[in-house]
């Protein structure tokens, strides 16, 4: 019995040296499963792509320090290809084949729309890596925004074009899309600020050519030059016609795929944004610096919020239990986070909760982003 | 509206218009020469902008020989076009509608490949000048444009003359007006529409290389490009290469001057109506051929 029993301990002590450390052996579990819906394809791919890598640098992080109660996390990721009905169909699979616990994306508004009715609907989490859309978004009390609504964006340019600049006459270049969005919250906003609108000329969502409407805008004499686009052409096209004012545009420009568009005029412009790769905030340089290693590349603002969607999904599940009910971990997530992006608190009204503080503000100098000394409060 | 920002838009429309005027010229090359209306034009200028592109940044050629590398990639592409899209279809007796569908997926065909290679990104392709532009009384003009303008001019002339005054462009042109009496006076028809798609392709190669400066290379820049090219063709008579430069200039004027005049947001409403007027009226383009009427 004695020599049965040392036999025993023996078997099971040499097992356990074999099997390895800890972390590894718990994430012999069944992975749990979190869905994202993103643009890889389409317009919308200069937010999803970035969005897709920060998730899967977060899956990854997550991973290595054990998963979730000892269970490996993993994100299935589809591609809406930039259009709400191929989100929809997407989302659909996820949550019903799959059966997903959180689904993170999509990355475009109206894709946004087209998912958030079915998560409304399943009672489940959903964390959009869009600000929030049309009204109806706020009857949805399952559906969080990583990004800023766009009032919020339209505020942090007035703060810093008001309260740095001094300036209360402003051009606007925007183009009929993203520009079109983020120009009906700055009309909202011209009394409490004291600004004018000297001038405010569009164009077309993909447009080559913008010079007429920058020199119409010259021709106003603006203090300080709006650029609202996702495209490099207008900030070409407004230094080209001679437009020497400040510009500041806003994060949806703020990438480095329009900085190489923009050749040598991707100088002297100000972006209310929420990560500087060049020069993170201290909460920002562990990010930052993964983000480098993984991809050999710097980071901006939509790499952070794919990796923030991560960690609150991985949390909220951590807290509600991984065998707990979509509608609970969708509870656990209606609270405050410390993001890498920014600070949320999804029991706000627009289930966002990011407020200007959380901004940082970056000039371009010479085709680099420079981390600026301004922060609004 | 200041002296200024008239000759502003005036300079801007006419940069903008020869933009489109050489992507139409290429369309009415290749129209003219086979009837054809070919909707990779546009794709063309796309591979020659890459092309040239990567005989400048990875290869290191200087500026010249990068944009003739450029140009002789549209000549090849269009002669793959011919060769690999247009005759086999012909072979199987395609209609007109069967040439515009094969050519349109072969321009998605070549965005996506450039997708793919290249990726999603928009790369900046230097001009002639770099960024430097002109004062003229205080508006300004790229240096690159102003090389695109008297190119584009020279380029219209030459084409001209050698339609006129040549024989292999007598012979491209009989080719595609009438083939069994082409053929009967020995004129090597195939041949002539090889070489035609060859010279739209040249064309198209140009465009691109004098283009892309301007607007940056980008995946969707062949289709976008094709648009504008084709409703300058139109506008400007689509057998008429100096039709098709003149509609594109008259399109660009249009555009930038309702801008100024009117507003940015009516543009392209007050654009269109312009052109579908000019159609109306002159349903042949402004420089192209009235049709015979009676016998």
């Amino acid at each position: 019995m004695t020599r049965a029993f040392i036999g025993c301990a023996c078997v099971t002590a040499i097992a356990t040296l074999l099997a390895g450390p800890p972390s590894v052996q718990a994430q012999q579990g069944e992975p749990i499963k979190i869905g994202a819906v993103v643009a890889l394809t389409g317009p919308g791919a200069g937010l999803g792509q970035p969005e897709r890598n920060g998730m899967l640098l977060a899956e990854k992080v997550i991973n290595e320090k054990g998963g979730i109660k000892g269970r490996p996390i993993k994100i299935l990721i589809e591609d809406d290809g930039s259009k709400p009905d191929n989100a929809k169909s997407k989302a659909e699979r996820l949550i019903f084949d799959e059966k997903v616990l959180v689904l993170l994306g999509p990355s475009l508004t109206a894709s946004t729309g087209a998912v958030s009715a079915i998560t409304n609907a399943e009672g489940m989490a959903e964390l959009a890596c869009t600000g929030l859309g049309p009204k109806i978004e706020l009857t949805y009390k399952t559906l969080y925004h990583l990004l800023p609504p766009q009032v919020l964006n339209a505020r942090a340019m007035l703060e810093y074009t008001t309260k740095v600049l001094k300036a209360k006459k402003l051009g606007v270049l925007h183009d009929t899309g993203y520009g079109q969005v983020v120009m009906n919250s700055l009309n909202g906003l011209t009394g409490e600020y004291g600004v004018e609108f000297v001038s405010v000329e569009k164009f077309e969502v993909g447009a080559t050519d913008t010079s007429a409407q920058a020199a119409k805008v010259r021709a106003a004499d603006p203090e300080v030059l709006f650029i609202i686009a996702t495209s490099p052409v207008p900030f070409r096209n407004a230094r080209e016609v001679r437009i020497t004012q400040p510009i500041v545009s806003a994060i949806g420009s703020s990438s480095y795929d329009y900085v190489r568009g923009m050749g040598e005029y991707a100088d002297d412009i100000v972006f209310p944004e929420f990560v500087v790769g060049e020069d993170p905030a201290p909460h920002q340089t562990d990010f930052v610096k993964r983000y480098q290693q993984e991809y050999n590349a710097l980071p901006k603002n939509y790499e952070a919020a794919g990796w923030d969607a991560v960690h609150i999904a991985a949390k909220a599940i951590e807290t509600a239990g991984p065998n707990a009910t979509r509608a609970e971990i969708a509870k656990a997530m209606r609270g405050s986070y410390s993001g890498t992006l920014a600070s949320y608190n999804f029991a706000a009204d627009d289930m966002t909760g990011i407020e200007l503080s959380s901004y940082v503000y970056s000039k371009l100098v010479k085709g680099r982003f420079t981390r600026l000394p301004f922060a609004a409060k | 509206m200041t002296i200024t920002l008239l000759l502003q838009s005036i300079l801007a429309g006419l940069t903008n218009g020869f933009v489109y005027g050489l992507i139409g010229l290429g369309i009415a090359i290749v129209f003219r020469g086979a009837r054809i209306i070919n909707a990779m034009q546009g794709d063309f200028a796309l591979l020659g902008s890459v092309v040239a592109y990567v005989s400048l940044t990875r290869f290191h050629l200087p500026m010249l020989p990068a944009f003739l590398v450029g140009v002789i990639a549209g000549g090849v592409l269009g002669f793959l076009v011919e060769r690999f899209l247009i005759r086999p279809t012909e072979e199987r007796a395609g209609t007109e509608d069967s040439y515009l569908l094969v050519t349109l997926g072969g321009a998605f065909a070549a965005s996506a490949a450039v997708l793919l290679y290249f990726g999603r990104d928009s790369y900046v392709l230097s001009g002639v000048g770099g960024d430097s532009s002109i004062n003229v009384f205080d508006a300004a003009i790229r240096v690159h444009a102003v090389w695109l303008i008297i190119i584009s001019s020279l380029v219209v002339t030459g084409l001209k003359l050698f339609y006129s005054y040549t024989r292999l462009g007598q012979a491209m042109l009989a080719a595609s007006i009438d083939v069994n009496g082409s053929l009967t006076i020995g004129i090597n028809v195939p041949l002539m529409r090889t070489l035609t798609f060859v010279a739209g392709g040249l064309m198209g190669g140009l465009a691109g290389v004098l283009v892309a400066p301007l607007i940056n290379i980008h995946y969707e820049m062949g289709l976008l490009l094709t648009l504008k090219g084709f409703a300058a063709a139109i506008l400007g008579g689509l057998t008429s290469p100096l039709g098709a430069v003149f509609g594109g200039v008259t399109l660009g004027l249009v555009e930038s001057l309702a801008v100024v005049a009117v507003s940015s947001g009516y543009k392209d409403v007050i654009a269109m109506a312009i052109l579908i007027l000019i159609m109306i009226v002159m349903p042949q383009g402004l420089l192209g051929r009235r049709g015979r009427r009676g016998g």
